[in-house]
């Protein structure tokens, strides 16, 4: 019925899918663009801007239009943008930080956490969602409630609370020693929150998958439950973590910036775009661009995100190729 | 214990303004409309947070204080007066001002005949008792200022009696017994938190809803403790020297400081009890500039700690390195511009602030960040780790930013720690926690020198943990000096408190203070701001001096 070529593998086939669908490209290279720009935050910052992303003078004065300009005027108004090299987008904050510096600093920072947050959920979350959805039982009844738990909290919420007692005194859990100003702590904070997001589905098709013919095969030729779960269950869960791994991403991102702007994520002199949302807010009268660049860079990099996942998961369901190929 | 310098967290802050700060604040803060007359009655609406609480005996913050002192008239109270008369002490519920014997031990006053609280009852001399029964039995924030009083050590419940206050509700005497002669007593005498309520109204917990009667200008009805409430002028008022209000009727509403601050612009609130915050402030000084007004009110000083116990600031040329370096100029930035440069410790309009030369450059001009440089070569700390705490109130992150970067440039490998304000003076008051550098401040709650200087640098404050004395200071010389002069009219003594202020930034640099901040008085349209602000050094803004235009 399809007009699928034949002798091509789901991975290929789905590949082939997701070339067709033109705006997820799209999307997908806008994100690619914006992870460039940040990458390359060090070259705009030594060989453009000449000032570091925690390094600020608010004394000091640019040159606009051949005039002397205060880079924070003496009643803590920052300079607006200059379309210089230096200030580009004018001054972060009242310490005269650079904004274009510490926008593309942040982007690291906050791109940064995502990737790691969500790397990390995915691990844990195929860890307990096969061995809950394989081993079923007391085992299931174990992990599903941990989850059931984490899940029954707003994640904004949970996360401002695990962030504002780790921001005190960073994790200390015995062999794990995390301290407060670690980059570490908003990544572990946003991956523990997202473990059920991920981890109840994996769950659910791993219960699935456990009855299907080749994993009673695989049984009936006395495979061990433990490599029967690395080499027959993770094999065909594949897909479904290809789906969800930039959507955990963009929500981690996104969860990184709700963080930072309420002040519990990355710790300062460390940009984020969240906390740089926050620092702008409190300036939006007399300097709107302070808040609204860095809403647009998450946006677009989230929205980015999201548009390329869809087009990833369209590409990787069935159902979604039925609906394509038709 | 109280006040432990956060801005909002304090009351009862008296200082004594220099008029023309008041008057003027700047060049560009002076009202500058006619003023327009000064109406009677008529009713108002006000903005605010809100008091924490609404027992005089329990709360600390300034808005509640704002409102409450119109409400509690204490035995001798403040000058109802803009300017430096503000912080004189004048008799309130007490016929005169207390007569003070047996070498400053013995305070003897006596009630006014005939008064009775907005409910009816007579005001009776053993209310006073009852009064710091509560305040101490409770737990008040302001307990320990009458911890002089002899028996109220002891004191376990209300039924209790105080040895060291015998009252006659005949006569309406009452004498007060000091343990040890101190010279902050009268001031505590003249707070609403020691504020006669009737004893039978007044039980031995916090009254919240209604709160106790009191004797007052003004009546209050709670509406919702969260949301609003209102003052209404009470017409029995009639105390000598104490004015009568001009307002019929006040409305204080709960708002955000940016709500509150666009609706006094637009005239649907008319004051607000909060400074306008980030980018609102520059806004409404260049806009309304006739209706808005900038002074040091309550007295304050924010200063960085050096923990003298602790790497690198054990070592006294280090400590006068961060000193030399600060740039007051960089920090008015951070407070948008409302902050006072000093190198004094002991803030401007209290006894023992003296104006002189600043022992390390000009505390308006550039920081000498050359000499700071050699001094930490000196000290042989280069290079080492330090970290400036901060907390999150804006623009506190800001000015632990600003240290930080300062602390690279003259040779240290900075870091910077940010603690949620909720937690943060708890944390760096804990000497366990070893914090080497970090952002504090203090606002005055009287104009005594010794209520800055015994919580923030003697060593007697070292007996509590969290403690104020975050430089963690033990020094044998000035805590003699501090004990000894509170003994002492400080009036007398101002130039010896000069001296201690010396001793401490510049002889020693227990600390580095860098200014004073500055707050706002924003008032609408159709209040009259120039002649009624209110500009108080104890009370921030007296609300029974505000009146409408005419």
């Amino acid at each position: 019925m399809g007009t699928e070529p034949n002798g091509l593998g789901p991975g290929r086939l789905a590949l082939r899918r997701l070339r067709r669908n033109r705006s997820a490209l799209a999307f997908g290279v806008l994100f690619m663009v914006i992870v460039a720009l940040c990458v390359a935050a060090p070259i705009w910052s030594h060989h453009f801007a000449h000032i570091g992303p925690t390094a600020g003078d608010n004394l000091s004065q640019v040159t606009v239009d051949g005039k002397k300009k205060d880079v924070v005027s003496p009643d803590g108004v920052p300079i607006g943008p200059t379309w210089q090299g230096r200030y580009f987008l004018g001054a972060a904050d009242g310490n005269g930080k650079d904004l274009a510096v510490r926008l593309l600093y942040g982007g690291r920072n906050s791109l940064l956490i995502g990737v790691g947050a969500a790397l990390i959920t995915t691990v844990v979350a195929l860890i307990l969602g096969i061995l809950a959805g394989f081993l079923r039982g007391a085992v299931d009844g174990v992990i599903s409630r941990m989850m059931d738990i984490v899940w029954a909290f707003p994640v904004i919420l949970l996360g401002i609370a695990l962030g504002t007692a780790f921001a005190l005194g960073g994790v200390n859990l015995g062999v794990l020693t995390i301290g407060q100003d670690s980059k570490w702590v908003p990544i572990l904070i946003i991956a523990i929150v997202y473990v059920p997001y991920m981890g109840r589905p994996i769950r659910g098709q791993v219960l699935g998958l456990r009855e299907r013919e080749f994993v009673e095969a695989a049984r009936a030729q006395g495979m061990r439950p433990l490599r029967l779960m690395f080499s027959e269950i993770l094999p065909n869960l594949s897909s479904t973590v290809i789906v969800f791994f930039p959507l955990m991403v963009a929500n981690a991102i996104l969860l990184e910036a709700a963080l930072g702007f309420v002040g519990v994520g990355v710790r300062p002199p460390e940009p984020s775009w969240g906390t740089l949302i926050g620092v702008g807010v409190e300036r939006i009268q007399t300097g709107p661009h302070l808040a609204i660049v860095p809403g647009v860079m998450l946006v677009l990099a989230v929205l980015g995100l999201n548009v390329f996942g869809d087009g990833v998961r369209d590409a990787f369901d069935p159902r979604s190729t039925i609906r394509e190929e038709r | 214990m109280r006040g432990i310098g956060r801005a909002l967290a304090v009351t009862g802050v008296a200082g004594a303004l220099s008029a023309g700060v008041i008057a003027c604040g700047s060049g560009t803060d002076s009202s500058s409309s006619g003023g327009g007359g000064k109406k009677t009655g008529g009713s108002i609406r006000i903005g605010s947070v809100l008091p924490d609480k609404y027992d005089p005996t329990q709360n600390q913050t300034i808005q509640a204080y704002q409102a409450n002192q119109t409400v509690y008239t204490p035995l001798t109270t403040f000058k109802h007066v803009q300017g430096k008369g503000g912080a004189t002490i004048i008799p309130g519920l007490a016929e005169a001002l207390p007569k003070v014997s047996n070498g400053g031990k013995t305070y003897k006053l006596k009630l006014r005949s005939g008064l009775k609280y907005s409910d009816g009852s007579p005001v009776k001399a053993s209310d006073f008792e009852n009064t710091i029964k509560r305040l101490v039995v409770t737990g008040g924030p302001f307990s320990s200022f009458v911890n002089p009083i002899v028996g109220v050590d002891k004191l376990k419940s209300c039924k209790d009696d105080v040895k060291g206050i015998v009252t006659d509700d005949k006569t309406g005497d009452i004498t007060i017994n000091l343990s040890q002669a101190d010279t902050k007593f009268p001031f505590a005498i003249s707070e609403t938190w020691t504020a006669p309520t009737p004893a039978d109204k007044s039980p031995c917990k916090g009254q919240e809803n209604p709160p106790p009667p009191g004797y007052g200008a003004y009546t209050w009805k709670i509406q919702n403790p969260s949301r609003q409430f209102t003052l209404t002028k009470n017409t029995d008022f009639n105390l000598p020297g104490i004015p009568k209000g001009n307002v019929a009727k006040m409305t204080v509403v709960k708002s955000s400081v940016e709500k509150m601050t666009q609706d006094v612009e637009t005239g649907k609130l008319d004051f607000m009890t909060e400074d306008p915050t980030g980018d609102q402030l520059p806004e409404v000084r260049r806009r309304y500039k006739d209706r808005i007004s900038l002074a040091p009110t309550p007295p304050n000083i924010y200063y960085f700690f050096l923990n003298v116990t602790v790497p690198p600031f054990n070592k006294i040329e280090a400590r006068k390195a961060v000193n030399y370096a600060i740039d007051s100029r960089a920090l008015q930035r951070i407070f948008s511009g409302r902050l006072d440069p000093t190198c004094n410790f002991i803030p401007k309009n209290v006894i023992g602030h003296k104006d002189g030369s600043c022992p390390y450059g000009d505390a308006a001009g550039a920081g000498d960040i050359a000499m700071a440089r050699k001094l930490v070569k000196q000290s042989g700390t280069a290079g080492q780790t330090v970290t400036m705490w901060t907390n999150s109130k804006s623009p506190r992150p800001d000015i632990g930013e600003y240290m930080r970067t300062l602390l690279k440039k003259i040779g240290y490998k900075a870091k910077l720690k940010t603690l949620d304000q909720q937690v943060y003076f708890d944390q760096v008051g804990q000497k366990r926690n070893k914090a080497q550098i970090g952002f504090t401040d203090w606002f005055m709650d009287f104009p005594h020198p010794s209520d800055l200087l015994e919580p923030s640098v003697a060593g007697a404050a070292l007996e509590s943990s969290p403690t104020f004395n975050t430089s963690f200071v033990n020094d044998a010389t000035l805590n003699k000096k501090i004990d000894d002069l509170v003994k002492q009219d400080p009036e007398k003594v101002a130039d010896q408190y000069a001296d201690l202020d010396k001793y401490i930034v510049q002889d020693k640099a227990y600390l580095a203070p860098y200014g004073t901040e500055q707050s706002t008085s924003f008032f609408s349209e159709r209040m009259n701001a120039k002649e009624c602000a209110g500009v108080h050094p104890v009370y921030k803004n007296d609300f029974l001096q505000f009146c409408l235009k005419k």
